[in-house]
Protein backbone atom coordinates (compact mmCIF):
# COMPACT_ATOMS: atom_id res chain seq x y z
CA UNK A 1 0.00 0.00 0.00
CA UNK A 2 2.53 2.70 0.73
CA UNK A 3 4.84 1.65 -2.30
CA UNK A 4 1.96 2.70 -4.46
CA UNK A 5 1.62 5.85 -2.02
CA UNK A 6 5.24 6.35 -2.73
CA UNK A 7 4.81 5.79 -6.28
CA UNK A 8 2.54 9.24 -6.28
CA UNK A 9 4.31 11.41 -4.01
CA UNK A 10 7.65 10.34 -6.59
CA UNK A 11 5.34 12.01 -9.48
CA UNK A 12 3.73 14.49 -6.98
CA UNK A 13 7.56 16.05 -6.45
CA UNK A 14 8.46 16.38 -10.03
CA UNK A 15 5.40 18.91 -10.36
CA UNK A 16 5.71 20.37 -7.19
CA UNK A 17 5.52 23.96 -8.48
CA UNK A 18 2.22 23.40 -10.06
CA UNK A 19 0.82 22.43 -7.01
CA UNK A 20 2.21 24.89 -4.80
CA UNK A 21 0.20 27.20 -7.16
CA UNK A 22 -3.41 25.79 -7.06
CA UNK A 23 -2.87 25.61 -3.09
CA UNK A 24 -2.13 28.89 -2.43
CA UNK A 25 -3.91 30.87 -5.26
CA UNK A 26 -7.31 29.09 -5.06
CA UNK A 27 -8.00 29.96 -1.49
CA UNK A 28 -6.55 32.77 -1.76
CA UNK A 29 -8.90 34.07 -5.04
CA UNK A 30 -11.87 32.40 -2.74
CA UNK A 31 -11.52 33.84 -0.22
CA UNK A 32 -11.10 37.04 -1.26
CA UNK A 33 -13.71 37.45 -4.18
CA UNK A 34 -16.34 35.34 -2.09
CA UNK A 35 -15.37 35.60 1.29
CA UNK A 36 -14.08 39.15 1.25
CA UNK A 37 -16.07 40.49 -1.66
CA UNK A 38 -19.34 38.88 -1.39
CA UNK A 39 -18.68 39.36 2.20
CA UNK A 40 -18.89 42.82 2.17
CA UNK A 41 -22.78 42.42 1.55
CA UNK A 42 -23.53 39.96 4.74
CA UNK A 43 -24.10 41.48 8.03
CA UNK A 44 -23.78 38.25 9.59
CA UNK A 45 -24.73 34.74 9.12
CA UNK A 46 -25.19 32.38 11.72
CA UNK A 47 -23.63 35.19 14.28
CA UNK A 48 -20.84 34.92 12.60
CA UNK A 49 -18.98 37.21 9.27
CA UNK A 50 -19.35 36.15 6.01
CA UNK A 51 -16.11 35.08 5.90
CA UNK A 52 -15.71 33.54 8.76
CA UNK A 53 -18.82 31.20 8.11
CA UNK A 54 -17.26 30.69 4.52
CA UNK A 55 -13.52 29.94 5.75
CA UNK A 56 -14.52 26.14 7.31
CA UNK A 57 -16.67 25.77 3.94
CA UNK A 58 -14.08 25.99 2.28
CA UNK A 59 -11.77 24.05 4.19
CA UNK A 60 -14.32 21.33 3.71
CA UNK A 61 -14.85 21.81 0.29
CA UNK A 62 -11.45 21.87 -0.81
CA UNK A 63 -10.69 18.51 0.69
CA UNK A 64 -13.59 16.85 -1.34
CA UNK A 65 -12.79 18.59 -4.24
CA UNK A 66 -9.12 18.12 -4.48
CA UNK A 67 -9.36 14.42 -3.05
CA UNK A 68 -12.27 13.33 -5.42
CA UNK A 69 -10.66 14.83 -8.66
CA UNK A 70 -7.07 13.42 -7.52
CA UNK A 71 -8.72 9.79 -7.56
CA UNK A 72 -10.29 9.95 -10.52
CA UNK A 73 -9.42 11.40 -13.94
CA UNK A 74 -5.46 10.78 -13.36
CA UNK A 75 -6.65 7.06 -11.40
CA UNK A 76 -8.73 6.07 -14.51
CA UNK A 77 -5.60 6.99 -17.09
CA UNK A 78 -3.64 4.19 -14.55
CA UNK A 79 -6.40 2.25 -15.32
CA UNK A 80 -6.89 2.43 -18.64
CA UNK A 81 -4.30 4.19 -20.71
CA UNK A 82 -1.02 3.58 -19.24
CA UNK A 83 -2.05 0.23 -17.47
CA UNK A 84 0.10 1.39 -14.58
CA UNK A 85 -2.29 -0.77 -12.29
CA UNK A 86 -2.18 -4.10 -14.26
CA UNK A 87 1.82 -3.49 -14.10
CA UNK A 88 1.75 -3.24 -10.54
CA UNK A 89 -0.36 -6.48 -10.43
CA UNK A 90 2.97 -8.10 -12.01
CA UNK A 91 4.04 -7.54 -8.36
CA UNK A 92 3.06 -9.32 -5.20
CA UNK A 93 0.66 -6.56 -4.73
CA UNK A 94 -3.02 -7.05 -4.71
CA UNK A 95 -5.68 -4.95 -5.74
CA UNK A 96 -6.63 -4.27 -2.11
CA UNK A 97 -3.02 -2.90 -1.74
CA UNK A 98 -3.30 -0.54 -5.03
CA UNK A 99 -6.86 0.44 -4.07
CA UNK A 100 -6.00 2.01 -0.70
CA UNK A 101 -2.65 3.11 -1.86
CA UNK A 102 -4.43 5.55 -4.32
CA UNK A 103 -7.50 6.16 -2.11
CA UNK A 104 -4.46 7.34 0.79
CA UNK A 105 -2.44 9.27 -2.23
CA UNK A 106 -5.76 11.23 -3.40
CA UNK A 107 -6.86 12.04 0.65
CA UNK A 108 -3.01 13.07 1.06
CA UNK A 109 -3.71 15.37 -1.42
CA UNK A 110 -6.59 16.63 -0.40
CA UNK A 111 -4.84 17.22 2.42
CA UNK A 112 -1.82 19.48 1.00
CA UNK A 113 -5.11 21.07 -0.15
CA UNK A 114 -6.74 21.70 3.06
CA UNK A 115 -3.62 23.22 4.31
CA UNK A 116 -3.03 25.80 1.60
CA UNK A 117 -6.06 26.95 2.28
CA UNK A 118 -4.75 27.28 6.38
CA UNK A 119 -2.06 28.69 5.21
CA UNK A 120 -3.54 31.73 2.76
CA UNK A 121 -6.30 31.89 6.01
CA UNK A 122 -3.44 33.78 7.70
CA UNK A 123 -3.77 36.22 5.62
CA UNK A 124 -7.25 36.91 6.23
CA UNK A 125 -6.59 36.91 9.81
CA UNK A 126 -8.77 33.71 10.56
CA UNK A 127 -6.41 31.85 12.10
CA UNK A 128 -7.38 29.89 15.02
CA UNK A 129 -5.83 27.58 17.10
CA UNK A 130 -8.69 24.86 17.01
CA UNK A 131 -7.65 24.76 13.32
CA UNK A 132 -5.48 21.71 14.48
CA UNK A 133 -8.16 19.85 15.81
CA UNK A 134 -10.35 19.98 12.47
CA UNK A 135 -7.44 18.16 10.44
CA UNK A 136 -8.06 15.24 11.55
CA UNK A 137 -12.15 15.67 10.44
CA UNK A 138 -10.79 17.04 7.18
CA UNK A 139 -8.44 14.30 6.44
CA UNK A 140 -11.40 12.06 7.17
CA UNK A 141 -13.59 13.94 4.85
CA UNK A 142 -10.73 13.53 2.02
CA UNK A 143 -10.50 9.99 2.74
CA UNK A 144 -14.28 9.70 2.16
CA UNK A 145 -14.00 11.32 -1.40
CA UNK A 146 -10.89 9.36 -1.92
CA UNK A 147 -12.81 5.69 -1.95
CA UNK A 148 -16.12 7.80 -3.45
CA UNK A 149 -13.50 8.74 -6.79
CA UNK A 150 -12.29 5.30 -7.32
CA UNK A 151 -16.15 3.62 -6.73
CA UNK A 152 -16.35 6.02 -10.06
CA UNK A 153 -13.34 5.49 -11.32
CA UNK A 154 -13.89 1.69 -11.45
CA UNK A 155 -17.89 2.25 -12.85
CA UNK A 156 -16.25 4.49 -15.36
CA UNK A 157 -16.92 3.47 -19.55
CA UNK A 158 -15.02 6.59 -20.38
CA UNK A 159 -13.85 9.69 -19.14
CA UNK A 160 -17.67 11.31 -19.68
CA UNK A 161 -18.92 9.19 -17.32
CA UNK A 162 -17.17 11.48 -14.60
CA UNK A 163 -19.76 14.29 -15.36
CA UNK A 164 -22.43 12.37 -14.09
CA UNK A 165 -20.51 12.25 -10.72
CA UNK A 166 -19.19 15.52 -10.33
CA UNK A 167 -21.97 17.31 -11.74
CA UNK A 168 -24.84 15.87 -10.42
CA UNK A 169 -23.17 14.83 -6.80
CA UNK A 170 -19.84 16.88 -6.45
CA UNK A 171 -20.65 20.39 -6.94
CA UNK A 172 -24.58 19.96 -5.95
CA UNK A 173 -22.92 19.38 -2.42
CA UNK A 174 -20.31 21.78 -2.31
CA UNK A 175 -23.36 24.29 -2.71
CA UNK A 176 -25.78 23.11 -0.31
CA UNK A 177 -23.92 21.79 2.29
CA UNK A 178 -23.91 24.57 4.51
CA UNK A 179 -20.55 26.23 2.25
CA UNK A 180 -21.47 29.49 1.17
CA UNK A 181 -24.94 30.02 2.78
CA UNK A 182 -26.83 28.63 6.01
CA UNK A 183 -29.42 25.76 5.42
CA UNK A 184 -30.60 26.46 8.92
CA UNK A 185 -33.59 28.28 7.06
CA UNK A 186 -33.95 26.76 4.39
CA UNK A 187 -37.08 24.69 3.13
CA UNK A 188 -37.48 21.01 4.69
CA UNK A 189 -37.12 19.42 1.78
CA UNK A 190 -33.16 21.25 1.02
CA UNK A 191 -32.34 20.56 4.69
CA UNK A 192 -33.22 16.68 4.27
CA UNK A 193 -31.14 16.61 1.51
CA UNK A 194 -28.44 18.23 2.69
CA UNK A 195 -28.44 16.26 6.17
CA UNK A 196 -27.77 13.20 3.66
CA UNK A 197 -24.39 14.45 2.06
CA UNK A 198 -21.41 14.00 3.95
CA UNK A 199 -19.79 17.24 3.06
CA UNK A 200 -22.74 19.09 5.51
CA UNK A 201 -21.67 16.99 8.41
CA UNK A 202 -18.12 17.90 8.00
CA UNK A 203 -18.72 21.56 7.27
CA UNK A 204 -20.80 21.70 10.78
CA UNK A 205 -18.30 19.75 12.50
CA UNK A 206 -15.42 21.80 11.43
CA UNK A 207 -17.89 25.07 12.37
CA UNK A 208 -18.59 23.85 15.41
CA UNK A 209 -15.03 23.06 16.53
CA UNK A 210 -13.41 26.53 14.79
CA UNK A 211 -16.59 28.70 16.55
CA UNK A 212 -18.40 26.60 18.93
CA UNK A 213 -19.05 24.04 21.57
CA UNK A 214 -18.64 20.78 20.58
CA UNK A 215 -21.66 18.78 21.76
CA UNK A 216 -22.95 15.32 21.25
CA UNK A 217 -24.42 16.37 17.56
CA UNK A 218 -20.70 16.44 16.85
CA UNK A 219 -19.95 12.98 18.11
CA UNK A 220 -23.06 11.51 15.54
CA UNK A 221 -21.49 13.84 12.67
CA UNK A 222 -18.18 12.02 12.94
CA UNK A 223 -19.91 8.89 13.28
CA UNK A 224 -21.86 9.38 9.83
CA UNK A 225 -18.40 10.28 8.46
CA UNK A 226 -16.40 7.01 9.46
CA UNK A 227 -20.15 4.96 8.37
CA UNK A 228 -19.59 6.89 5.02
CA UNK A 229 -16.04 6.87 4.65
CA UNK A 230 -16.38 2.84 5.59
CA UNK A 231 -19.11 2.15 3.50
CA UNK A 232 -17.53 3.57 0.74
CA UNK A 233 -14.02 1.98 1.18
CA UNK A 234 -16.16 -1.86 0.89
CA UNK A 235 -18.11 -0.60 -1.99
CA UNK A 236 -14.59 0.19 -3.92
CA UNK A 237 -12.76 -2.50 -2.83
CA UNK A 238 -15.57 -4.79 -4.36
CA UNK A 239 -15.48 -3.19 -7.67
CA UNK A 240 -11.77 -2.37 -8.21
CA UNK A 241 -10.83 -5.95 -7.39
CA UNK A 242 -13.34 -6.90 -10.50
CA UNK A 243 -12.05 -4.40 -12.56
CA UNK A 244 -8.32 -5.85 -12.11
CA UNK A 245 -8.53 -9.28 -12.05
CA UNK A 246 -10.64 -11.39 -14.39
CA UNK B 1 14.55 -32.62 -12.38
CA UNK B 2 11.94 -30.26 -11.01
CA UNK B 3 8.81 -29.39 -12.61
CA UNK B 4 8.53 -25.06 -12.72
CA UNK B 5 4.99 -25.41 -14.18
CA UNK B 6 2.10 -27.63 -13.81
CA UNK B 7 -0.68 -27.33 -15.34
CA UNK B 8 -3.94 -29.96 -15.22
CA UNK B 9 -6.98 -29.13 -17.00
CA UNK B 10 -6.74 -25.93 -16.93
CA UNK B 11 -9.51 -23.99 -18.41
CA UNK B 12 -10.80 -20.32 -18.70
CA UNK B 13 -14.53 -18.98 -19.68
CA UNK B 14 -14.73 -15.84 -20.24
CA UNK B 15 -19.01 -14.84 -19.38
CA UNK B 16 -19.63 -18.45 -20.63
CA UNK B 17 -17.06 -18.15 -23.83
CA UNK B 18 -14.32 -20.57 -23.64
CA UNK B 19 -10.98 -19.34 -24.03
CA UNK B 20 -8.79 -22.15 -22.50
CA UNK B 21 -9.84 -26.03 -22.60
CA UNK B 22 -8.52 -28.41 -20.53
CA UNK B 23 -5.17 -27.56 -21.11
CA UNK B 24 -1.93 -29.56 -19.35
CA UNK B 25 1.27 -29.04 -19.38
CA UNK B 26 4.66 -29.73 -17.08
CA UNK B 27 7.33 -26.94 -17.83
CA UNK B 28 10.67 -28.23 -16.27
CA UNK B 29 12.66 -26.02 -14.38
CA UNK B 30 15.60 -25.06 -16.89
CA UNK B 31 13.82 -25.18 -19.86
CA UNK B 32 12.67 -22.93 -22.26
CA UNK B 33 9.31 -23.52 -22.87
CA UNK B 34 7.03 -21.90 -25.99
CA UNK B 35 3.17 -21.46 -26.43
CA UNK B 36 2.62 -21.07 -30.08
CA UNK B 37 -0.54 -20.31 -31.71
CA UNK B 38 -2.75 -18.32 -33.83
CA UNK B 39 -4.26 -15.18 -32.35
CA UNK B 40 -7.09 -15.78 -29.56
CA UNK B 41 -5.55 -19.32 -29.45
CA UNK B 42 -5.44 -19.18 -25.77
CA UNK B 43 -1.59 -18.41 -25.16
CA UNK B 44 -2.06 -14.82 -23.07
CA UNK B 45 -5.09 -16.40 -21.18
CA UNK B 46 -2.60 -19.40 -20.31
CA UNK B 47 0.19 -16.82 -19.49
CA UNK B 48 -1.94 -14.69 -17.45
CA UNK B 49 -2.94 -17.77 -15.40
CA UNK B 50 0.58 -18.13 -14.44
CA UNK B 51 1.15 -14.91 -13.44
CA UNK B 52 -2.54 -14.24 -11.74
CA UNK B 53 -4.31 -11.38 -13.81
CA UNK B 54 -6.72 -14.59 -14.50
CA UNK B 55 -8.21 -17.27 -12.35
CA UNK B 56 -9.00 -20.14 -13.93
CA UNK B 57 -12.50 -21.06 -13.75
CA UNK B 58 -11.31 -24.60 -13.39
CA UNK B 59 -8.07 -27.45 -13.29
CA UNK B 60 -5.02 -27.09 -11.14
CA UNK B 61 -2.43 -24.83 -11.34
CA UNK B 62 1.44 -24.97 -9.82
CA UNK B 63 3.88 -22.69 -9.94
CA UNK B 64 7.01 -23.41 -8.78
CA UNK B 65 5.65 -25.55 -6.43
CA UNK B 66 3.24 -23.03 -5.43
CA UNK B 67 -0.74 -23.34 -5.70
CA UNK B 68 -1.90 -20.42 -7.60
CA UNK B 69 -5.22 -20.57 -6.32
CA UNK B 70 -3.94 -19.83 -2.82
CA UNK B 71 -0.51 -18.79 -3.37
CA UNK B 72 -0.43 -16.28 -6.32
CA UNK B 73 1.29 -13.46 -4.33
CA UNK B 74 3.85 -15.91 -3.00
CA UNK B 75 4.39 -16.86 -6.97
CA UNK B 76 4.85 -13.22 -8.24
CA UNK B 77 7.29 -12.82 -5.91
CA UNK B 78 8.89 -15.68 -7.47
CA UNK B 79 8.54 -14.88 -11.27
CA UNK B 80 9.55 -12.36 -13.77
CA UNK B 81 6.79 -10.74 -16.31
CA UNK B 82 7.03 -9.13 -19.62
CA UNK B 83 3.41 -8.38 -20.49
CA UNK B 84 2.46 -7.75 -24.29
CA UNK B 85 2.46 -3.98 -23.43
CA UNK B 86 5.08 -2.94 -21.97
CA UNK B 87 3.03 -1.29 -19.23
CA UNK B 88 6.28 0.94 -18.04
CA UNK B 89 4.80 3.52 -15.62
CA UNK B 90 4.85 6.84 -18.38
CA UNK B 91 5.45 9.08 -15.39
CA UNK B 92 8.75 8.33 -15.02
CA UNK B 93 12.00 8.14 -16.62
CA UNK B 94 13.70 4.48 -16.96
CA UNK B 95 15.98 4.50 -13.93
CA UNK B 96 12.74 5.40 -12.13
CA UNK B 97 10.67 2.77 -13.93
CA UNK B 98 13.25 0.17 -12.68
CA UNK B 99 13.63 1.82 -8.75
CA UNK B 100 9.85 2.40 -8.67
CA UNK B 101 9.36 -1.72 -9.77
CA UNK B 102 11.75 -3.01 -7.51
CA UNK B 103 9.81 -0.83 -4.16
CA UNK B 104 6.71 -3.40 -5.22
CA UNK B 105 8.69 -6.45 -4.51
CA UNK B 106 10.50 -4.51 -1.40
CA UNK B 107 13.80 -4.63 -2.91
CA UNK B 108 15.86 -2.20 -0.86
CA UNK B 109 16.54 0.61 -2.04
CA UNK B 110 20.40 0.64 -2.38
CA UNK B 111 20.30 -3.10 -4.00
CA UNK B 112 17.23 -1.59 -6.65
CA UNK B 113 19.63 1.33 -7.63
CA UNK B 114 22.97 -1.23 -8.09
CA UNK B 115 20.83 -3.98 -10.07
CA UNK B 116 18.78 -1.22 -11.86
CA UNK B 117 22.50 0.43 -12.89
CA UNK B 118 23.39 -3.08 -13.82
CA UNK B 119 20.25 -4.64 -15.80
CA UNK B 120 20.22 -0.58 -17.50
CA UNK B 121 23.89 -1.21 -18.98
CA UNK B 122 23.10 -4.94 -19.66
CA UNK B 123 20.32 -3.53 -21.78
CA UNK B 124 22.51 -1.11 -23.60
CA UNK B 125 20.12 1.42 -21.89
CA UNK B 126 22.79 2.95 -19.75
CA UNK B 127 22.67 6.52 -21.83
CA UNK B 128 19.04 6.81 -21.62
CA UNK B 129 18.75 6.35 -17.84
CA UNK B 130 16.95 10.07 -17.40
CA UNK B 131 15.43 10.35 -20.55
CA UNK B 132 11.28 9.81 -20.30
CA UNK B 133 10.51 6.54 -21.46
CA UNK B 134 7.68 8.34 -23.91
CA UNK B 135 10.88 9.23 -25.51
CA UNK B 136 11.99 5.41 -25.81
CA UNK B 137 12.27 3.24 -29.12
CA UNK B 138 10.07 0.19 -29.42
CA UNK B 139 12.90 -1.64 -28.71
CA UNK B 140 14.29 0.37 -25.73
CA UNK B 141 11.14 0.44 -24.05
CA UNK B 142 11.29 -3.98 -24.83
CA UNK B 143 14.38 -4.07 -23.41
CA UNK B 144 13.30 -1.60 -20.22
CA UNK B 145 10.26 -4.10 -19.62
CA UNK B 146 12.93 -7.84 -19.70
CA UNK B 147 15.14 -5.37 -17.72
CA UNK B 148 12.16 -4.81 -15.00
CA UNK B 149 11.37 -7.92 -15.01
CA UNK B 150 15.10 -9.07 -13.77
CA UNK B 151 14.85 -6.56 -11.25
CA UNK B 152 13.57 -8.60 -8.40
CA UNK B 153 15.78 -11.61 -9.90
CA UNK B 154 13.07 -13.83 -9.84
CA UNK B 155 12.96 -17.75 -10.67
CA UNK B 156 11.43 -18.18 -13.98
CA UNK B 157 10.51 -15.85 -16.49
CA UNK B 158 7.27 -15.50 -18.53
CA UNK B 159 7.63 -13.88 -22.12
CA UNK B 160 3.96 -12.98 -23.25
CA UNK B 161 5.26 -11.85 -27.05
CA UNK B 162 8.57 -10.39 -26.19
CA UNK B 163 9.99 -9.55 -30.06
CA UNK B 164 6.45 -8.91 -31.03
CA UNK B 165 6.73 -5.53 -33.26
CA UNK B 166 10.59 -4.76 -32.79
CA UNK B 167 12.58 -4.44 -35.67
CA UNK B 168 14.82 -7.66 -37.04
CA UNK B 169 17.89 -6.17 -35.13
CA UNK B 170 16.31 -5.74 -31.88
CA UNK B 171 14.21 -9.07 -32.45
CA UNK B 172 18.16 -10.75 -33.03
CA UNK B 173 19.76 -8.79 -29.85
CA UNK B 174 16.66 -9.89 -27.91
CA UNK B 175 17.21 -12.97 -29.09
CA UNK B 176 20.74 -13.18 -28.34
CA UNK B 177 20.08 -11.98 -24.52
CA UNK B 178 17.75 -14.65 -23.91
CA UNK B 179 19.99 -17.20 -24.80
CA UNK B 180 22.50 -15.80 -22.22
CA UNK B 181 19.62 -16.24 -20.08
CA UNK B 182 18.97 -20.11 -21.20
CA UNK B 183 22.78 -20.81 -21.09
CA UNK B 184 22.28 -19.78 -16.91
CA UNK B 185 19.62 -22.20 -16.71
CA UNK B 186 17.23 -19.71 -16.14
CA UNK B 187 13.29 -21.04 -16.96
CA UNK B 188 11.20 -19.37 -19.38
CA UNK B 189 8.08 -19.54 -20.61
CA UNK B 190 7.64 -17.72 -24.25
CA UNK B 191 4.66 -17.00 -26.02
CA UNK B 192 5.17 -15.98 -29.43
CA UNK B 193 3.78 -15.64 -32.66
CA UNK B 194 7.35 -16.04 -34.48
CA UNK B 195 8.46 -19.67 -35.41
CA UNK B 196 12.01 -18.89 -35.76
CA UNK B 197 12.06 -17.57 -32.56
CA UNK B 198 10.69 -20.41 -31.10
CA UNK B 199 12.89 -22.85 -33.01
CA UNK B 200 15.88 -20.86 -31.93
CA UNK B 201 15.13 -20.69 -28.08
CA UNK B 202 12.86 -23.25 -27.13
CA UNK B 203 13.79 -26.61 -25.48
CA UNK B 204 10.17 -27.50 -26.18
CA UNK B 205 6.79 -25.95 -27.70
CA UNK B 206 2.89 -26.28 -26.75
CA UNK B 207 0.75 -25.58 -30.20
CA UNK B 208 -2.28 -24.26 -29.27
CA UNK B 209 -5.41 -23.51 -31.03
CA UNK B 210 -9.28 -22.66 -29.99
CA UNK B 211 -8.23 -23.33 -26.20
CA UNK B 212 -6.78 -26.79 -26.62
CA UNK B 213 -3.51 -27.93 -27.15
CA UNK B 214 -2.78 -29.86 -30.18
CA UNK B 215 1.10 -31.09 -29.83
CA UNK B 216 3.67 -30.56 -27.25
CA UNK B 217 7.41 -31.47 -28.02
CA UNK B 218 10.55 -30.29 -28.93
CA UNK B 219 11.04 -28.03 -32.01
CA UNK B 220 12.85 -30.94 -34.16
CA UNK B 221 10.74 -33.69 -32.89
CA UNK B 222 7.30 -31.94 -33.71
CA UNK B 223 8.85 -31.24 -37.71
CA UNK B 224 9.99 -34.66 -38.11
CA UNK B 225 6.83 -35.86 -36.72
CA UNK B 226 4.21 -33.68 -38.51
CA UNK B 227 6.10 -33.00 -41.79
CA UNK B 228 9.07 -34.60 -42.12
CA UNK B 229 12.87 -33.35 -43.60
CA UNK B 230 12.11 -31.64 -46.56
CA UNK B 231 8.89 -29.77 -48.42
CA UNK B 232 8.56 -29.42 -52.17
CA UNK B 233 6.35 -25.91 -52.47
CA UNK B 234 4.18 -26.40 -55.67
CA UNK B 235 2.82 -23.97 -57.55
CA UNK B 236 0.24 -25.63 -59.64
CA UNK B 237 -2.62 -23.17 -60.11
CA UNK B 238 -5.05 -24.36 -62.58
CA UNK B 239 -3.79 -27.52 -61.99
CA UNK B 240 -4.36 -28.23 -58.80
CA UNK B 241 -6.32 -31.29 -58.79
CA UNK B 242 -4.20 -33.14 -60.72
CA UNK B 243 -1.57 -32.88 -58.49
CA UNK B 244 -3.46 -33.30 -55.77
CA UNK B 245 -4.72 -37.23 -57.08
CA UNK B 246 -1.38 -37.10 -58.32
CA UNK B 247 0.73 -37.01 -54.74
CA UNK B 248 -2.21 -39.36 -53.26
CA UNK B 249 -1.26 -41.65 -55.50
CA UNK B 250 2.31 -41.70 -54.56
CA UNK B 251 1.32 -42.00 -50.96
CA UNK B 252 2.83 -38.42 -50.31
CA UNK B 253 1.37 -36.19 -47.37
CA UNK B 254 1.19 -32.32 -48.40
CA UNK B 255 -1.18 -29.74 -47.47
CA UNK B 256 -3.10 -26.87 -50.03
CA UNK B 257 -3.42 -23.36 -49.61
CA UNK B 258 -4.89 -20.77 -52.64
CA UNK B 259 -3.13 -22.33 -55.70
CA UNK B 260 -0.11 -23.62 -53.64
CA UNK B 261 0.62 -27.29 -52.43
CA UNK B 262 2.98 -28.36 -49.71
CA UNK B 263 4.33 -31.66 -49.99
CA UNK B 264 6.74 -33.18 -47.11
CA UNK B 265 9.07 -35.52 -47.45
CA UNK B 266 10.85 -38.00 -44.53
CA UNK B 267 13.94 -37.46 -46.45
CA UNK B 268 16.17 -36.16 -49.12
CA UNK B 269 15.95 -39.55 -51.17
CA UNK B 270 12.01 -39.40 -51.53
CA UNK B 271 12.19 -35.70 -52.14
CA UNK B 272 15.16 -36.07 -55.01
CA UNK B 273 13.19 -38.87 -56.25
CA UNK B 274 9.75 -37.38 -56.62
CA UNK B 275 11.25 -34.00 -58.06
CA UNK B 276 12.43 -35.73 -60.75
CA UNK B 277 9.28 -36.48 -62.06
CA UNK B 278 8.26 -32.79 -62.17
CA UNK B 279 7.89 -30.86 -65.04
CA UNK B 280 6.86 -28.16 -66.37
CA UNK B 281 5.26 -26.52 -62.77
CA UNK B 282 7.06 -24.30 -60.54
CA UNK B 283 8.34 -25.20 -57.35
CA UNK B 284 10.91 -24.58 -54.73
CA UNK B 285 12.89 -27.28 -52.55
CA UNK B 286 13.25 -26.49 -48.91
CA UNK B 287 14.18 -27.78 -45.38
CA UNK B 288 10.57 -28.85 -42.93
CA UNK B 289 10.54 -26.20 -40.13
CA UNK B 290 8.12 -25.26 -37.49
CA UNK B 291 6.43 -22.76 -39.64
CA UNK B 292 4.67 -26.16 -41.37
CA UNK B 293 3.95 -27.67 -38.21
CA UNK B 294 2.06 -24.61 -37.11
CA UNK B 295 0.46 -23.94 -40.29
CA UNK B 296 -0.31 -27.94 -40.25
CA UNK B 297 -2.01 -28.08 -37.37
CA UNK B 298 -3.51 -24.35 -37.16
CA UNK B 299 -4.95 -24.18 -40.60
CA UNK B 300 -4.00 -21.48 -43.34
CA UNK B 301 -7.21 -19.59 -42.58
CA UNK B 302 -6.62 -15.95 -41.15
CA UNK B 303 -7.90 -15.09 -37.67
CA UNK B 304 -10.66 -12.52 -37.02
CA UNK B 305 -10.22 -11.56 -33.38
CA UNK B 306 -6.70 -10.70 -31.61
Amino acid sequence: MIQVWLRNFLFFRKTFLVTLFWTTLEPLMYLAAIGFGLGRFVEQIEGLSFIEFYYPGLLASTAMMVSYFESTYPNYTKLTYQKTYLTMLLTPLNPNQILFGEILWAATKGFIGVCGVILISLLFGLFKAEVYLVLPVLFLLCLIFAAFGMIVTSLAKNYDSFIFSTSGLIIPMSLISGTYFSIADMPIFIRSIAQIFPLTHAVSLTRTILYRQVSLMSLVDIGILIVYFVVFALIAKKLFSRKLIQ
Amino acid sequence: MTNAVVAKDLAKDFDGIPAVKNISFEIKSGECFGILGPNGAGKSTTMKMIYGHVVPTKGELFVLGLNAKTDIKRIKAKIGIVPQEDGLDVDFNSLENLQIFASYYGVPREIALARAEHLLSEMRLSEFKFRHVEALSGGMKRRLAIARSLIHQPDLLVLDEPTTGLDPQARLWIWNYFEGLKAQKKTMILTTHYMEEAERLCDRVAMVDHGVMLDCDSPAELVKKHIGAEVVEITSGTETSYWKSKLTGLNISYQDHENKLFAFFADSQSRQHFVAQLQNVHYVTRLANLNDVFLKLAGYNMRGEA
